[in-house]
């Protein structure tokens, strides 16, 4: 008899939220407007706009020259654009490079810094700092740092009796000096999502490994690089979408050069766009670019079972 | 007993491991300090060899960054620029990651991952049409263009991160208040909103962060109205003439907002840097 009067007060309610749920049926949708608004206006519109904008010679600077629709006449000269090539092939050199080193130099770190010893976490902090740092005050900083004749980094060099390094002032070591600096700005980045992945694993494995008598080496690539690894995998994900557009510090510390061994593509299609003003074949560029981004990104997420990762996450909740 | 043979070498390895950290930090740490000396040397003191490892600290290059760089100008540009693009993004993000973490929409899924490929979007593709269509609407060399771009690039990190962070509070907390007789919107926001503030500030940072320090639309869509400090201290460097104390006074000028800001609210940061995916 005393359970009577709640179930009826229930199921009074359950009618009352159905009810309010019936007349919210648009809802989400007026939620999500907003955000599809923008999208479309900024995001889509613009896109679909360059798109158009590749298949002309648009050439605003130069009132001259034709202006009109080309077909697709952009797209095969960039095919034959030697230029275009080698920045994208220095785009993927560049990106590989920095994310694997990047990654390697993270892993090491996490593991050090999960030792828990005095002053850790006061280090762990500054360790962070670079990647907060603004890119364009990064490659000021770098740039000052490694001029040849003034720079600190040749002084450092000479006191333990290296001879002075050209740094970006060379062809041969300009790219590595970039990835010197683009590792230095986002292991911290790399550092602190795979620390965060270290510290939220189970005990139990490691426990089992240590009663099954393995070393740290094997304990390490067998349980904890393993567990690691959907960490790993959207860690670098995105430092690998970062990586293909890196701009700003390379802009500020050699403008694609020496003798463009430096000329990554998003520096590249700057000049293309806003040196020669040839709009319409830096439209038709870009498209090229994305469509290239889009297809590694999709390559490393079928390879990776990325989307799984945050399926499985998903599915948890 | 048995243990005692073992101890030295622990402790060996220990401090091993501590070297090892210090190196890194400071590998990590010189560069900035180098920027906050140099900004502090005088003109002659920055172009000296071998540098100069003590001076008299100087606030010339500071003050001539708010003389001569008009960097007062740009800092008001870059508060108001981000300042609202971050609002405008976590308004619109923070509602559309509610619809889709609350609600069964059709093709949710989609909508997410067309939200983050925006995330993959090199800004070089999108500048193009977006200088076209700013002049041609009159909008160019003024905040809204930026405002509008600003905004659009951190939607995706909003939607993504405040997704996760809604579908961790329970529903049923949610629909205890609506049986209670409050309305959606009343659940909403004296319910969920106070359990969702550490995440929406968290995003806020990042979202802001990225706008900041973002460059290349900046240098591309203003030309001497809407400046934003990055292009101010870009400016600094030129082929010919640089100005090394003063590009790194813009530098710390820049940096400092966002490392105080970051470090402040560190213990919430690693998921929304992760987009959400990884539990940190």
């Amino acid at each position: 008899m005393a359970e009577l009067p709640a179930t009826a007060g229930l199921e009074k309610a359950d009618r009352r939220a159905s009810a309010v749920r019936a007349g919210e049926k648009y809802v989400p949708w007026v939620l999500l407007a907003p955000t599809m608004l923008i999208m479309t206006i900024v995001g889509i519109f613009p896109l679909l706009h360059s798109l158009y904008i590749s298949f002309t010679s648009l050439r605003p600077t130069e009132v001259d020259k034709p202006q009109g629709w080309v077909g697709l006449d952009n797209y095969i000269q960039a095919f034959g654009d030697a230029q275009f090539g080698h920045s994208l092939l220095l785009t993927g050199i560049f990106t590989i490079l920095s994310v694997a080193i990047a990654l390697t130099f993270a892993v090491l770190l996490a593991v050090l810094f999960n030792l828990r010893l005095p002053g850790f976490l006061a280090m762990r902090t500054i360790v962070l700092v670079p990647m907060l740092i603004t890119p364009i005050a990064v490659g000021i900083t770098w740039r000052i740092m490694m001029m040849p004749d003034l720079g600190v980094l040749n002084f450092l060099l000479s006191l333990v009796g290296i001879d002075a390094q050209p740094w970006a002032n060379s062809k041969t070591s300009a790219l590595a000096a970039m990835l010197l600096v683009d590792v230095w700005q986002w292991t911290p980045f790399m550092f602190i999502v795979i620390f965060a992945g270290l510290r939220a694993l189970p005990r139990s494995p490691f426990e089992a490994a240590a009663i099954d008598g393995a070393g740290p080496l094997r304990t390490f690539f067998w349980v904890t690089l393993p567990m690691l690894k959907p960490v790993i995998v959207v860690a670098s994900l995105l430092r690998i979408i970062d990586a293909m557009r890196t701009y700003d510090t390379v802009y500020i510390i050699t403008r694609g050069g020496p003798d463009f061994s430096t000329d990554l593509v998003s520096v590249y299609l700057q000049r293309v766009n806003f040196k020669f003003f040839d709009l319409g074949y830096g439209a038709a560029l870009s498209w090229l670019t994305l469509v290239a981004i889009l297809a590694i990104v999709l390559i490393f997420v079928k390879l990776t079972g990325f989307m799984k990762t945050i399926a499985d996450k998903g599915a948890r909740r | 007993m048995t243990a005692r043979p073992r101890r030295p070498a622990r402790t060996l390895r220990s401090v091993a491991c501590w070297l090892l950290a210090l190196a890194a930090t400071a590998f990590f740490l010189f560069p900035i300090y180098w920027m906050a000396a140099s900004s502090l040397k005088t003109e002659n003191d920055v172009a000296t060899y071998p540098p100069l490892w003590s001076f008299t600290p100087s606030l010339h290059s500071y003050r001539q960054l708010f003389e001569e760089m008009s960097a007062l100008d740009a800092l008001v540009n870059s508060c108001l620029i981000v300042g609202m693009a971050t609002g405008l993004a976590m308004i619109a993000g923070t509602l559309a990651a509610y619809a889709m973490a609350r609600f069964d929409i059709k093709g949710k899924n989609f909508l997410a991952f067309e939200v983050l490929s925006i995330r993959m979007l090199p800004p070089i593709v999108s500048v193009i049409p977006l200088f076209i269509i700013a002049k041609q609407l009159g909008i160019f060399d003024t905040p809204w263009l930026l405002i509008a771009a600003y905004t659009l690039s951190g939607l995706p990190f909003v939607v993504w991160v405040m997704r996760v962070f809604i579908q961790e509070i329970p529903q049923s907390i949610e629909e205890a208040a609506l049986i209670d007789g409050c309305s959606r919107y009343q659940a909403f926001w004296r319910v969920t909103l106070p359990l969702l503030l550490p995440g929406l500030a968290a995003t806020m940072v990042i979202v802001f962060m990225f706008a900041w320090n973002e460059f290349l639309l900046a240098s591309i869509l203003t030309s001497r109205e809407a400046k934003t400090l990055p292009v101010i201290a870009a400016n600094a460097i030129k082929p010919k003439a640089i100005s090394f104390g003063l590009a790194s006074a813009a530098g710390v000028l820049m940096s400092l907002p966002v490392v105080v800001l970051v470090l402040m609210m560190q213990r919430y940061l690693v998921r929304g840097l992760t987009l959400g995916a990884v539990k940190g």
